[in-house]
Formats: C-alpha cells, sequence, structure tokens
C-alpha cells in the first residue's frame, strides 16, 4: 500500500509543530510519509453544508488527485481534515446520485481549466483512496508494540500525561469507524506505547469550546477551564491533544482563564506527535514548543532524560 | 371445455383506490374464451362475498378459480373452503395478489391497473395448467417436547401433563429453573421468587407424565406436524443420579475453585458441584472443562470420597430419541453483555454491575445472604445509582427496542435496596418511566414515596474518584447536568436471546427477527405458534417478557399443542414433491439436496422416492432434477411456465416477437 500524507492548511500555518513533529518522528521510525503533490483544501466544514454540489468537490478533487497520482491511501494527521475527508469518501462510496454529480463535474472542470496542456482523461472517482488518520496509521501500519520498542530507554515514565480526544476522531462513530466513541482507547494505547504514564481522565470526549471561542468566548472558555482544571486536579503534567483547534482553546486560553478563574494553575499542553517525538529521543528545541502559550518546557525538563541508543 | 371463474376484491379501498377495478372487469370481460365468470365485490372475505363465489362456482359449474385479493398467507384457505363447499377441488382455486403486491406498493395510474391484470393473467395461466389435489393425511404422535426449563417450560409442561398428554422437557443445565431461580423478590408483590418457583420444578420433575432430561441439548428433529423424530444429546454428569444422596462430601474434597455462573460470578464453586441448593434433580454435576481431568492420576478425590459410589468417570454421552407431535420452544433470555457499555465503566470499575449481579446480592441464597455489599470491598453501598436504558433503546449503537421489565425491576431494585439498608439512598436515571399494567404504576409510585429519587436523563459518564463512583449525567426536568457520587451502579441492560437460540432455530428450522427473538406467525392474531406448523413459542424467547407474562404465554401455547395434540390425524397441504418413476436416472441429486429427509433412494427399484409427509414442499429437489423427473405438487413446471408466458405476453416487444415462440423459449430458460 503506497500512503500519501496531506497536511493541510493549519498544519502549515498555526499548527506548524504538528506537522514537524509527525515528519520527524516518522522518519526516526524508518519509515516516510511523503507529502502528496499540489494538495488543495480538504474542504473543511462544507460538508456540513446541504449544497447539491459544492459541498463535495473539494474532497472529491483531492481525493482523486491522490489516487491518479498512484496512492492507495491518504493519511492526516489533523482531525478536521481526517473527518471531513473520510466522511466524504464514504458519501462517494455509497451515494451513487452524488458520485454522479461529482464525476460529471469534474470531468468538466478539468477540461474547462486546463487551458496550455491537452487535458488527461478523467477517470470517475469512486471512492477507492482509503482516508487515514496518522494513529490509525501508527497503529496498523508502523504498529504501537514497534513504537513502544523505539521509546525504549526513554525515561519519561515519569511524566503523568492526560489523554485528551477531541470531538473529531470519534464522531460520528458509524461514518468515522475509529473507535468507540463513549469509551475510546487508541490514544491512552499510543500514549502508553510511549512509555508515558497514562492518567484514567474522564473529561477526555468533553467538549473543547470548539468554534464558540469565537461567537461566544465565554461559554468555550468555561468549557476548556473544566477540562483543564479537572486534568490538573488528577496530578496530570500535561494534556495531550490531537487537534489544533484543541490546543488553541486548552492553550492560548489560559491566559484569559488566569484572569477569569483566580485558582486556575496552568497546565501545558502537548500534541501527540510532539510526545512520540519527545520520546524518541529529539531534543527539546526541536518540538516547535516555541509556539506555545504555556511553555512546556519546565514540565519536560524536570522529567529526567535521556536519548536512547 | 373448462370454464373458469374470476373474482375481483375492492378490499373496500385497499384495492380499489389504486387498482381500477370496473376497468378490470371490462378487460376481463371482452375476452372471449374459457372465462365464463368475472365479477367484483368490496369484501370478498365477508359472507355475502363467501356466498356470492359459492353460489357463482355452482351455478357455472366451473373448473377453477382466481381469487384477485389480498396475500394468500391471509385468505387462501378461506377461499378455498369455499371452493370446496361448492364442490370444486380446493386446489384449483389460486390467489392473485394484487394488494401486498400491487396497490398496497402503487400510486393509482393506469400502470396499476396494468400490473394487476398480469397479475391476473398470470394467477389464471396456473390454474388452467393445475390438477386436482388430495390432501394428505398422517397420524398424530400424542407428545409433546418442551425446550428449555424456565419458568416458561415449566409452566408449558406442567399444563400439557395435566391434560394427560406426555410431556419431554429438555434442560442444557444441570438444573430446571432458569433465570427466575436467581432473582430475590418479584415486582409488583415482593414475593419470594424462589418459593413461587421450586413448588412447580419439584412438581414438574415427579409428574408421572413428564419425562425430565437435563444437561441435555436437542441436537436434530426430523419429521414434521404431528410427527417429529427429536435427537436429544444427555451430556455426561459423570454422576449417577439414580445412586448420588446429594451429601456434597465430593465438594469438600475438590481442589478446583472456580466463579459460580448462578451467583453472576460472586461466589465460588468447585468443579463438581450443584448449582444452587434448590436444584432439580438435586444431583451433582462433574464439569470437565474445569476439572483437573477424568485420569485417575491426575485427581480421582470426588470419587475416593463418595460413599455411594455414584462418581462414574468413564461415562459417555447419551444420544436418546424421542417421538413426538408438537413442540413448544421456551429457550429464555439472556442479559445483553455488559462488556459492550464501556461509557459505564464496566471494565474499569469493579462496583458497576448489572441487574442480574444485584439480584444475587439481594437475594436471601445468594452470597451475602441477601445483605447489600458491594463486589469490590465488601462494603455496604450508602449510595446506589441504577441507570434504565443501558444499552436499550439505542438503536445506533446498541439494542433499539425497549427491554420492557427494566423500569419495574428497577424500581423494585431501587426499594428492596433500601428495605435493606436503612438510611441508603437510591437514585435511577430513566428516559421514560414504563409502567403499563396491572399494579404496575402504583408499584412505581411507591419507589417515589419512599424516596428513591429519579432522575430523568442520560447518564454521560461514569468514572472513579476519591473512592466514589462519579455519576454525570442530565437532568432533563430540571434542565442542568447532574453529578451523583455512588458506591455502586446498577445497569438495567436489556434482555436479548438466549445464547444459542439462533443454533437451535436453525436445528428446528423456525424463523427470527433481526434481534434474534423467535418469530410468531402473526403477532397479534397467532402470537403462540411459529411460521413453521407444530412449533409453539412460550416466554421470552419470543420477545422481552415479565414473569406474569411469560407464565401466561406458556400456558397458552400449551393449549395450542394440547389442542394439536387432540386430533387424530393431521391434514397436511398436498404441495408436496412427486416423481414420475419413468424420467428418473437415479443420479440422487434430490436425496443429497432435501433439507427435510423426505427424499429417499429405493435401492430395489432403483428410483428416487417422496415420503409426502416429510415433504414441507419447498421445490428444492424439483428445480434441482436434471432429468425433470420430480414435479412440484401445486407448482407444477407447466404452470409456472405458463404464467411467465402469461406476464411476457403482455410485453410488446416478446409478444410481437411471433406468436409468442420467443416467450416460450424465455419461459424456459427462466423455470430451468
Amino acid at each position: 500500500m503506497k500512503v500519501g500524507y496531506y497536511p493541510g492548511c493549519t498544519l502549515k500555518g498555526k499548527a506548524k509543530a504538528l506537522d514537524e513533529t509527525t515528519q520527524y518522528a516518522v522518519g526516526l521510525l524508518g519509515a516516510e510519509l511523503v507529502e502528496i503533490p499540489d494538495w488543495t483544501c480538504c474542504g473543511a466544514t462544507t460538508p456540513l453544508t446541504q449544497t447539491k454540489i459544492a459541498n463535495l468537490i473539494a474532497q472529491t478533487r483531492l481525493l482523486s488527485k491522490t489516487r491518479d497520482a498512484g496512492y492507495d491511501a491518504l493519511v492526516t494527521t489533523c482531525p478536521f481534515c481526517f473527518s471531513t475527508l473520510r466522511r466524504a469518501n464514504l458519501t462517494l462510496r455509497n451515494d451513487e446520485l452524488k458520485r454522479k454529480r461529482m464525476n460529471t463535474y469534474l470531468a468538466e472542470d478539468r477540461r474547462l481549466r486546463d487551458y496550455e496542456t491537452p487535458p488527461p482523461d478523467y477517470v470517475p472517482y469512486e471512492g477507492e483512496t482509503k482516508v487515514l488518520h496518522l494513529l490509525e496509521w501508527l497503529r496498523d501500519t508502523i504498529g504501537f508494540d514497534r513504537i513502544a520498542r523505539a521509546c525504549k530507554g526513554s525515561r519519561n515514565e515519569t511524566l503523568r500525561v492526560a489523554p485528551f480526544y477531541g470531538c473529531q476522531l470519534l464522531r460520528p462513530a458509524e461514518e468515522l469507524a475509529m473507535c468507540d466513541p463513549e469509551d475510546p482507547h487508541i490514544l491512552e494505547d499510543f500514549l502508553r506505547a510511549l512509555g508515558l504514564q497514562v492518567i484514567g481522565f474522564p473529561e477526555r470526549i468533553d467538549c473543547c469550546g470548539s468554534y464558540l471561542s469565537v461567537a461566544k468566548p465565554a461559554a468555550a472558555l468555561r468549557a476548556s477551564y473544566r477540562i483543564l482544571d479537572a486534568a490538573r486536579k488528577l496530578g496530570a503534567d500535561t494534556v495531550a491533544v490531537t487537534c489544533p483547534l484543541c490546543f488553541f482553546n486548552l492553550d492560548y486560553q489560559q491566559a484569559q482563564m488566569l484572569r477569569e478563574y483566580p485558582e486556575f494553575r496552568t497546565i501545558p499542553i502537548m500534541y501527540f506527535t510532539q510526545l512520540l517525538a519527545l520520546s524518541l529521543g529529539v531534543p527539546l528545541d526541536k518540538l516547535g514548543l516555541e509556539s506555545h502559550r504555556v511553555d512546556p518546557r519546565p514540565v519536560l525538563e524536570r522529567v529526567p532524560r535521556e536519548v536512547p541508543a | 371445455m373448462s370454464r373458469y371463474g374470476l373474482f375481483i376484491c375492492h378490499c373496500g379501498r385497499n384495492i380499489a383506490d389504486t387498482v381500477d377495478v370496473p376497468e378490470l372487469v371490462r378487460r376481463f370481460k371482452a375476452e372471449e374464451g374459457d372465462l365464463d365468470v368475472v365479477q367484483d365485490y368490496a369484501y370478498l372475505c365477508s359472507d355475502p362475498g363467501q356466498n356470492m363465489i359459492e353460489e357463482a362456482i355452482r351455478k357455472n359449474r366451473l373448473d377453477g378459480v382466481v381469487i384477485a385479493s389480498c396475500s394468500p398467507t391471509l385468505h387462501e384457505p378461506t377461499f378455498r373452503n369455499v371452493a370446496q363447499h361448492a364442490g370444486l377441488n380446493k386446489y384449483k382455486l389460486d390467489i392473485a395478489n394484487i394488494r401486498e403486491q400491487c396497490s398496497w406498493v402503487h400510486e393509482r395510474t393506469p400502470e396499476a391497473t396494468d400490473k394487476a391484470e398480469s397479475i391476473i393473467r398470470a394467477t389464471l395461466a396456473r390454474v388452467r395448467n393445475s390438477k386436482p389435489l388430495v390432501p394428505i393425511k398422517s397420524p398424530v404422535v400424542k407428545r409433546a417436547l418442551v425446550i428449555g426449563g424456565g419458568v416458561a417450560g415449566i409452566q408449558a409442561a406442567l399444563d400439557i401433563a395435566n391434560s394427560g398428554i406426555e410431556v419431554v422437557l429438555v434442560e442444557r443445565s444441570p438444573s430446571i429453573g432458569g433465570h427466575m431461580a436467581q432473582l430475590s423478590e418479584t415486582f409488583p408483590t415482593f414475593d419470594c421468587s424462589q418459593c413461587i418457583l421450586t413448588p412447580k420444578m419439584v412438581e414438574v420433575s415427579r409428574h408421572p407424565n413428564v419425562r425430565l432430561y437435563t444437561y441435555s441439548e436437542v441436537e436434530e428433529v426430523l419429521g414434521s406436524v404431528g410427527d417429529f423424530k427429536v435427537r436429544i444429546k444427555q451430556k455426561p454428569r459423570y454422576v449417577k443420579a439414580d445412586a448420588c444422596t446429594a451429601c456434597g462430601d465430593c465438594v469438600k474434597v475438590c481442589p478446583v475453585v472456580i466463579p459460580s455462573e448462578f451467583d453472576m460470578g460472586l461466589q465460588s464453586r468447585r468443579a463438581i458441584h450443584i448449582p444452587f441448593p434448590q436444584a432439580v434433580p438435586a444431583v451433582y454435576t462433574l464439569d470437565t472443562d474445569n476439572c483437573l481431568g477424568l485420569v485417575l492420576l491426575a485427581c480421582g478425590k470426588c470419587r475416593e470420597a463418595c460413599d455411594v459410589g455414584a462418581i462414574d468417570y468413564d461415562m459417555k454421552p447419551k444420544y436418546l430419541e424421542e417421538h413426538v407431535g408438537a413442540i413448544v420452544v421456551a429457550t429464555g433470555f439472556d442479559l445483553y453483555d455488559m462488556s459492550h457499555l464501556g461509557e459505564y465503566g464496566y471494565d474499569r470499575i469493579a462496583d458497576v454491575i448489572d441487574g442480574l449481579y444485584f439480584e444475587r446480592l439481594l437475594s436471601a441464597s445468594g452470597p451475602t445472604g441477601g445483605l447489600v455489599r458491594r463486589p469490590s470491598d465488601g462494603k455496604v453501598p450508602r449510595e446506589v445509582v441504577f441507570i434504565q436504558c443501558a444499552g436499550s433503546r439505542e438503536p445506533e449503537r446498541h439494542k433499539g427496542y425497549c427491554s420492557k421489565i427494566c423500569c419495574m425491576y428497577t424500581a423494585k431494585q431501587a426499594m428492596l435496596y433500601q428495605h435493606r439498608v436503612h438510611g441508603g439512598q437510591s437514585y435511577v436515571f430513566y428516559i421514560d418511566v414504563r409502567a403499563g399494567g396491572r399494579d404496575y404504576e402504583e408499584f412505581y409510585r411507591r419507589a417515589l414515596d419512599e424516596g428513591v429519587v429519579y432522575l430523568r436523563g442520560k447518564v454521560s459518564r461514569v468514572f472513579e474518584e476519591g473512592g466514589k463512583i462519579v455519576v454525570r449525567g442530565s437532568d432533563t426536568v430540571a434542565g442542568g447536568p447532574v453529578e451523583v457520587r455512588a458506591d455502586m451502579v446498577v445497569l438495567a441492560t436489556p434482555m436479548v436471546p438466549s445464547h444459542g437460540a439462533d443454533a437451535l432455530s436453525h436445528i428446528l428450522k423456525i424463523g427470527c427477527t433481526a434481534d434474534g427473538w423467535f418469530r410468531e406467525v402473526h403477532p397479534k392474531l397467532r402470537p403462540l405458534e411459529s411460521v413453521t406448523p407444530g412449533f409453539f413459542l412460550a416466554g421470552a424467547a419470543q420477545g422481552p417478557k415479565d414473569i406474569p407474562e411469560t407464565v401466561a404465554q406458556a400456558s397458552g401455547a400449551a393449549a395450542k399443542a394440547i389442542s394439536l395434540l387432540a386430533n387424530s390425524e393431521i391434514v397436511k397441504e398436498p404441495i408436496v414433491a412427486a416423481v414420475d418413476e419413468d424420467l428418473c436416472v437415479g443420479c440422487r441429486l434430490c436425496v443429497q439436496m432435501c433439507p427435510y429427509n423426505a427424499r429417499s433412494w429405493d435401492t430395489d427399484r432403483r428410483v428416487a422416492t417422496v415420503n409426502a409427509v416429510l415433504c414441507e414442499g419447498c421445490g428444492a429437489c424439483a428445480a434441482g432434477c436434471p432429468s425433470g423427473a420430480t414435479r412440484q405438487d401445486g407448482f407444477t413446471d407447466e404452470q409456472i411456465n405458463a404464467a411467465i408466458e402469461a406476464i411476457l405476453q403482455r410485453i410488446p416487444e416478446i409478444a410481437d416477437n411471433g406468436e409468442g415462440s420467443a416467450a416460450e423459449e424465455n419461459s424456459v430458460t427462466v423455470a430451468k
């Protein structure tokens, strides 16, 4: 299976650390994720709209281009890209009418857009490209046991991590088929493979506040505060997240939490890939930690570390 | 020349609203030929409607009749009886289903009327090619089999036995009693479950008309209604039932300690055991899955300890054949496995249990003697949360149906807990409280009066914190989140069909619903009979039921079985396979294909034969016969080809292709 890597827009901007640590860590695991050529927008929230054509174009174009470039599967790290691509792919596979609409549109579109070179024949896309989240790929292709062996010797087992899933990885469960949305364990399994201390964290599937941080900042702040407060009370050193939006709500907003909730104490947030890179022995200055509002370095430096051989 | 009649039913507006019935009458009347009578009527199944048909058959001396109406599963017997009464062989009457297969599934369009015409023409073609048939009669074996020894099976067996008919009662576990024997007190009267059940257990085991096989399973059922041959496997107990005095000396020396299934693992048992003190029969059973080995070198302690020499390591499974006329299926239920419910912390938190566990904690014969103690540390819980609909009414992830009994048993358990633990507090999370049934709503009110706190809403999270189990959910009455810090959580998990019910449905060849419950013929009018004749359904095997309903249904199923066995012979539809022996080439394909053992090979005459009594008329052998020797009476090749041809004739491209020759060719390809 030839696998292409799709970072998505946020990973090239605000969540650069997520992209860089992914590439770094995967390299250290002896594998490679090659970015697919000329990737375009994943479509973000367009599948949620009720239009007939526009809501699936971005995804179909991207997935058919991935197939045409010779890839069988596409791995994403951003849960938003993962969710929108996986769900759109399922719709294309199962809904004949929508598939027909997309393919008719894209066949025409390619002819109209290609002004200089004669257009190659458009092959209708029927959902062939597999859409995987990095966690799934690490579990099924690399193997958590192999990761565990690679991380052996890193001295992070005193680092207490609270896993936080966010919403996009889990739901709608029937469509994403990632894991049990009420009782997931893939992130815990992953973090345990890294040799970290994973704490039982009931708030792990709560809502971080999501886009309410724009419309109703106070409500989003309260949601994030509850999660971090619970993590702190359970003795977590850090909260592991998968999603750039969770990261924004949980990390960037802590300054505001300090103002709103006097007893609040800050807690650093880490992307799961940063923890992977860390456990594989990547030095702290290469983890993109400078972009964090709450500096994780004091916590990470407290933990005795040793680079594995 | 033969004369035929066609009667078209309006079915009130069911057919007439969609299909243009007067137009159909006009079309068929306009036709030259053998169709002597064409009539329509508002309700052919009504008394005047039936009289009209009967009169027309007599007056015109009709040789065949087509009734265009509803599905044959509803009124074929009705109209065939009319035909018989009018002196016509009743198999010369056939139903054209223009309701379920036409009017109900179409809008009122000219095409709908055309389709109804096609269906009628095909049926006419079938009737024109049909032959008069004679019903098959076979004697009835006046004995019954009851599968499952829970309260449903016990009740059905007792009722049948009391009518003087011999009953074979088969139970797969070492004792009869089923789940009811595990319960503490029952709703809505708080009477002790075992106290009311055990007399029945003893009665059934001592009844002169009951032959009880415990630790036994039905392996094979052959034959058909009135005459079943049943093969039963009696698993070896390694303890001679007639010699064992149930003294218990063997248990004391058995070195293997494992969790007791009867006590839901709350207590241990030995490899040689009796499930519970009141077990019937009161005989020990050696469970070989856990025994150190039946080799004397390995252990052999129980045999040494047994003074009466009841233990026999050389016991082999016994296979018994029983001959019965009717079978009652009473295989009961299991609870939905809690391991599917990770969100309620079952796998992480020791004190999250299900309703049946809690019954054992409440039961006077249970591991705690009826004192409520939590499994993790044996402490008395001060606060208990009950979660209703844990896995039911959740079509997305679990079971879509309402398990029906949980509202009432939760109310009962919540009260019983507060009776046993003074100062204890029960909380119940619910979606709705469904308390239909006499005295049920009052029982629920009593729970409220006794201070059980009912919180309307779903639970979102269950986790441990500081030695307590935190149950977080929503309270949709108060309109906000709610959190209860409890010592124990009881999940009201739904009833599901008993494990093995699926395999049994294949052995018995009876149908199931999508959820795996045994299906009845008609949910309202024939709720006690399986679709396959001769099988009756009792208790929770058919769907979630409480004890009163289970017992009532078991008695009903018994009455049905008795009324079947009261006949001296069974009249069977002659829709069976028959062989033209001159054409049989002796390939014996039919013998291999028959799922009912109705086909066999006559070694002397060297032809394949049919046992018409066993034949269910599935048609497999007739379709498979390469030489055309086997025919299916009522569905012969001539009839089916003629029906297909009648429809193809109405498709212009085919009909125009020269005098229907193409149609003929086509029909042959379709039929073969």
